[in-house]
């Protein structure tokens, strides 16, 4: 079914790994970020503020592009040496972006107390010029003056829900985790989610190919179209006005987009000018050229491409400070047009399109954005998540991988950055030599980068909902990890169940033994509980009535965030083929599909709750070893003093070990949940909502608040990670049993995203052979339905660890020929002897 | 002895020990399985599950895995998990365990196997080596990852201890497997009688053949056995066209000479110039082991091989025609 004409040739896949990244260029401005010490921008908050005060009293989409526009042309702009992708979020090397106006309380707090946290690292102090912070307490004092009294999201929730609602949230019960569900959430301008309600937008690929000058002639036309037809006139009901504002808003803020490249070219000019070095002159006399061109233009060349990628990107990430999850998208096929035909023309080397590449990748890194959130609130620490997706087979079956996907990876291999994370889809006829490329990079990158997403089962969620072909095949990775048609925007993290909680809950009769209130139904007492079906009754109706009540929460959530807050002309402008006819954005209902804006609930902690039946099952009702009645107060002491009980919890069958027993019950409650949850349609748009099981730190911030588990985890510790991860350390058959539990039911189809994380220790890929292991591994995962896995590749770190730590690490293997033994059962001097055998080795 | 152990018979004659494993009620065939290693990709080609059987009737000093030589179930213990709470001295009826600072110890002469202890340690400290298994139950468990067998090239290796020790169990488990299409490898030092090797060929699809030294004297002393079958057996191998990998540990000291190598390389090639030649390092990593079963290592001192004389070894290989690799 699969044409596969995409393989690369032999010599061209040789030369493409023979790329230099790291060229001495590349490598100095590495070593320039790296050195670099982050500090807090403030210009582009102070512009944010200076042009909202110029604009009181118009339209707010308008409002919110002029905001737009002037932090784009009045801020202050550089060209570092030696760089050929140029556009910068702050003047610093490693600036913290902030716009204080969303969050002006917690930004004063911060600022007050010196301490800045960044999104991107574990350090907290982050440097600020002292002219600076005065500046920005006095734009923060301003804010919280000028702030609305009263949170309009809340006062709508207090008067549909009442105030009892709040105890669920996620500064209270928890039973409710993300970011609009907060009782105290500090919003500022705009009060539900930023300006921008779930979606973010991203560049796409019709803008980078048509450029913006066509959006902006087409929302002219649009207009024109309006004031011919008289749906603008005065009289003309709200939403025309309101699609003439938009379609206004989008022309100002392509418009700021274009002016900005420009004063870059301007820039470049100047430095030309006064450039002695000849080759460097020839350089940014190209520079010149090339922002002079895009992103307003089609691109000529694959130069012009990656740097209009760049300016999107930027453009966008500027938009959504506070929101920061901008995709970069199918990289590979946006570039490749020119790439191929610039290399055709003997116009651009393999070597070349690799530095530029390169270039782009640092640009991406040097952003750090300048969160308000505490550490412990957030759903994704240490990323920003600028997700690049390659490969994937197109609505007549052709496989798309081309040479770039091959160059993206050595890329990444080569110039090891955290982010961007690379997404590859994967298919069944997938070049077997691209798939171990993938692998080594992967090994010799470390993390789980590139991960790998199941191509068809992407494709076919979206088919299986009304989508067009050409459309569902196009789809993109987005967030930590879900995914979106490149026709719609990146939907995450808005509102989560906390089904550990849930299970919680109804082991107390629906009171919450944390806040000492009754947050759930009463299900009964469950020390009068004779058999597991009494429990899964209890707790699918808890879970029943939560679902309902969330539904309802996120419709009150929704209308006011629409009612109150900017309609974006910058998000108009990426969707324009949808979005400028209709006036409306992805948000409002401007896209192609109801599907683009379905709501996505996060659901956390299945498989804690399968361990938690599987050990009430295994040691209560079948061998008696204590009464449930012994086991709550075990639990309700957090185990003190009840050691013995809570080993036996510990030793129960465990979720991740192919076991039957188990996995049915995992199956039953992720695929009941499933149907409660999916099975109320949102109320915007009449689709079933998505569920997404991501791999964000969500469960270290839902763990928080939940107490001791029948499986024997302590009260406040993390839930097990991903969608699909076993309890830590507990998964001991290794990895094909870890696959077959996660997919033994179908899990991953109502989900737009489910992650499936795998420890490997790097000895296990130090061959070929071995990699072709690990392919095969993966090609079964997805046959058997699996959705998104990604390797954490380990080595003497984890090692050092398991030697402090052996009770949380007792599964760890070292493997020799012939021989098999656990790390921990090693004396010690053993143990250092393989670490240093995992140091050393030589790939 | 009670308990699992009842299950197997020690039947000895011709010098040649093997154990009977038919088992005693339902008359199905019984193995002594220490492990089921899945996701192994060290034992053979591709994704393969290797189960361990237990029990060896060579002794061979440089033995990573002792729970592997003992035929009878046995009881390990991981001490640094042990919390030295007492419980399992408690519990001993036969008086066996004594827990220090060090962790628990086994005297093997009073520990009738009863399992007690196990059941009574919550922190999994005891863990009982071998478990009496019909060939079903082995199987069951080995096709549940029949597809990445299939995806990868890979299959079941069957290794020990030794396998040919359990001829009839290692029998069926093997035709079981290849009765279905998954790929069977036998790891064996070839320490069994020969007609039971035939039959297993029958289902086997390559093998992994160890040879620990050429000279028969210097063999007994290393293992407690004369390498005569073994060299018979090899042959006999090498003529039933079953493809085999010859595995040499390589033990400094022990079987390291030129001259052992160079005859062991002139052997084999003259046997057959298609057998490869795998040089397995010696390492000390079963020296923990040990300890767990209560058991001292006389090699403690030995240090592992340098590269340098790892690859002359492989060049005197490969002058004989032979294809050589070094594990790593």
């Amino acid at each position: 079914m699969t044409i596969t004409d995409s393989m690369l040739s032999k010599a061209n896949a040789k030369e493409i790994k023979s790329v230099v990244v790291m060229t001495e260029r590349l490598k100095k401005l590495k070593r320039e970020w790296e050195d670099a010490d982050p500090v807090v921008y403030v210009d582009d908050t102070l512009l944010f503020t200076k042009s909202w005060k110029e604009t009181d009293g118009l339209p707010v989409d308008l409002r919110w592009a002029k905001a737009f526009a002037k932090r784009l042309e009045e801020c202050p702009i550089l060209l570092r040496d030696d760089e050929l992708i140029v556009g910068s979020l702050t003047k610093f090397t490693r600036g913290n972006n902030v716009l204080v106006a969303m969050k002006p309380r917690e930004v004063l707090e911060m600022a007050k107390t010196g301490r800045f946290d960044r999104k991107l690292s574990d350090i907290s102090a982050t440097y600020i010029d002292p002219e600076d912070l005065k500046l920005l307490i006095e734009d923060a004092e301003y804010w919280v003056q000028h702030m609305p009294t009263v949170n309009y999201v809340n006062e709508a929730l207090k008067e549909e829900l009442g105030e009892g609602h709040f105890d669920l949230m996620f500064d209270r019960g928890m039973v409710f985790e993300g970011r609009a569900v907060r009782v105290d959430p500090d919003r500022g301008l705009f009060q539900g989610w930023g300006a921008f309600g779930g979606g973010i937008a991203q560049p796409t690929m019709p803008v980078i190919h048509n450029g913006l000058n066509h959006v902006i002639n087409l929302a002219k036309a649009e207009i024109d179209k309006m004031v011919d037809q008289g749906a603008c006139l005065p009289g003309a009901s709200a939403a025309a006005l309101r699609k003439y504002y938009l379609l206004k808003a989008t022309i100002v803020s392509c418009e700021a987009i274009i002016a900005y490249a420009h004063r870059y070219a301007d820039l470049a000019r100047d430095l030309a000018l006064k450039e002695r070095n000849p080759v460097r002159k020839q350089e940014l006399e190209k520079i010149a050229e090339v922002c002079d061109w895009v992103p307003g233009n089609r691109p000529r060349n694959y130069w012009e491409a990656v740097q209009s990628l760049r300016f999107l990107h930027l453009a966008c990430w500027k938009e959504s400070s506070e929101r920061p999850e901008v995709g970069i998208g199918r990289i590979d096929q946006i570039l490749y047009p020119f790439y191929e035909e610039d290399l055709a023309q003997g116009r651009l080397t393999r070597q070349e399109a690799g530095e530029l590449l390169g270039a782009f990748w640092l640009k991406i890194r040097e952003t750090e954005n300048l969160v308000t959130i505490k550490r412990e609130h957030r759903a994704a620490p240490g990323t920003l998540l600028p997700d690049v997706t390659l490969c994937g087979i197109d609505e007549n079956g052709r496989d798309l991988t081309n040479e770039l996907s091959w160059l993206v990876l050595e890329v990444m291999r080569q110039i090891k950055l955290s982010e961007p994370a690379v997404y590859i889809r994967w298919h069944e006829g997938m070049d077997e030599d691209f798939m171990l490329h993938a692998l080594e990079c992967n090994r010799d990158f470390g993390g789980g980068n590139p991960a790998f997403l199941n191509d068809k089962l992407g494709t076919d969620r979206y088919l299986a909902r009304g989508v067009k072909p050409e459309d569902a095949t196009n789809w993109l990775a987005s967030g930590c990890l879900g995914y979106h048609l490149e026709c719609g925007e990146h939907m995450a993290g808005m509102f989560s169940i906390n089904q550990a909680k849930i299970f919680e809950l109804t082991l107390y009769n629906g009171f919450d033994p944390r806040t000492k209130k009754q947050l759930g139904l009463q299900t009964g007492d469950v020390t009068q509980f004779t058999s597991l079906e009494q429990f899964y009754e209890a707790f699918f109706q808890q879970e029943d009535y939560f679902a309902e009540i969330l539904r309802k929460h996120y419709f009150i959530w929704w209308s006011s965030e629409n009612m109150n807050s900017p309609m974006s002309g910058l998000r108009a402008a990426m969707l324009y083929e949808d979005c400028i006819p209709a006036g409306l954005t992805s948000r409002e209902g401007g896209a192609r599909y109801p599907v683009c804006r379905a709501s996505w609930i996060g659901d956390r902690g299945i498989t804690d709750v399968a361990d938690d039946l599987a050990a009430i099952e295994h040691l209560v009702f079948r061998s008696n070893k204590f009464t449930m009645a012994e086991l709550l107060d075990a639990m309700a002491a957090n185990w003190e003093g009840h050691d013995d009980i809570r080993q036996m919890c510990l030793n129960a069958p465990k979720y991740g070990n192919d076991d039957d027993f188990v996995d049915e019950i995992f199956n039953r409650v992720s695929l009941t949940t499933q149907m409660i949850l999916t099975g109320r349609p949102d109320p915007f748009t009449g689709e079933k909502p998505m569920l997404f099981k991501g791999a964000a730190a969500g469960h270290v911030t839902q763990g928080a608040s939940v107490g001791a588990l029948p499986n024997g985890r302590k009260a406040g510790t993390p839930l097990n990670d991903a969608g699909t991860s076993a309890m830590p350390g507990m998964d001991v058959e290794g990895p094909t049993a870890l696959i077959n539990s996660a997919t033994k039911a179908p899990h991953a189809w109502e989900t737009v995203g489910i992650t499936h994380n795998m420890k490997f220790p790097k000895a296990m890929l130090t061959s070929t052979a071995k990699l072709e292991n690990l392919a095969a591994l993966v090609k079964i995962f997805f046959a058997r339905g699996g959705w998104h896995i990604q390797f954490n590749i380990h080595d003497s770190d984890e090692l050092l660890k398991a030697k402090e730590n052996p009770e949380q690490y007792k599964n760890v293997l070292v493997r020799v020929g012939g021989y098999s033994a656990y790390f921990v059962d090693l004396p010690p001097e053993l143990q250092d002897e393989i670490i240093a055998r995992t140091l050393h080795e030589v790939y | 002895m009670v308990g699992p152990v009842g299950l197997l018979q020690v039947v000895r004659g011709h010098g040649v020990p093997r154990v009977d494993c038919k088992g005693s009620s339902m008359g199905e065939i019984m193995g002594t399985v220490f492990n089921i290693q899945r996701y192994s990709i060290d034992d053979g080609p591709g994704i393969r599950s290797t189960v361990f059987l237990k029990g060896c009737p060579l002794n061979c000093k440089w033995c990573s895995n002792p729970e592997s030589q003992n035929r009878n179930p046995e009881i390990s213990h991981r001490d640094s998990l042990c919390s030295k709470c007492g419980i399992c001295v408690q519990v001993c009826e036969a008086a066996a365990i004594t827990v220090d600072e060090a962790g628990v110890h086994i005297d093997r002469d009073r520990c009738n196997v009863c399992g007690k202890c196990i059941d009574a340690c919550d922190r999994e400290v005891l863990e009982l080596m071998g478990r009496s298994m019909t060939v079903e139950e082995v199987f069951s468990q080995l096709q549940r990852d029949t597809d990445y067998y299939e995806s990868s090239g890979g299959g079941v290796t069957i290794c020990g201890g030794e396998a040919l020790y359990q001829p009839e169990f290692t029998f069926a488990l093997l035709k079981r497997c290849r009765e279905v299409g998954i790929h069977t490898c036998l790891d064996t030092a070839g320490y069994g009688t020969s007609s039971a090797l035939q039959r297993i060929l029958q289902y086997t699809s390559l093998v992994f053949y160890d040879i620990k030294h050429l000279d028969a004297r210097i063999h007994r002393e290393l293992t407690g056995k004369q390498n005569g079958l073994i060299m018979r057996n090899l042959e006999l191998i090498i003529r039933s066209g079953v493809p085999v990998v010859i595995r040499v540990p390589y033990i400094p000291g022990h079987n390291d000479s030129k001259e052992n190598i160079e005859a062991l390389a002139k052997t084999v090639s003259g046997m057959s110039k298609e057998a490869k030649v795998n040089l397995l390092p010696y390492h000390r990593f079963g020296m923990g082991k040990y300890a767990m079963l209560d058991r001292r290592y006389e090699l403690a001192k030995l240090l592992p091989p340098s590269k340098e004389d790892l690859s002359k070894a492989k060049e005197i290989i490969e002058s004989f025609g032979l294809a050589c690799e070094v594990a790593v």
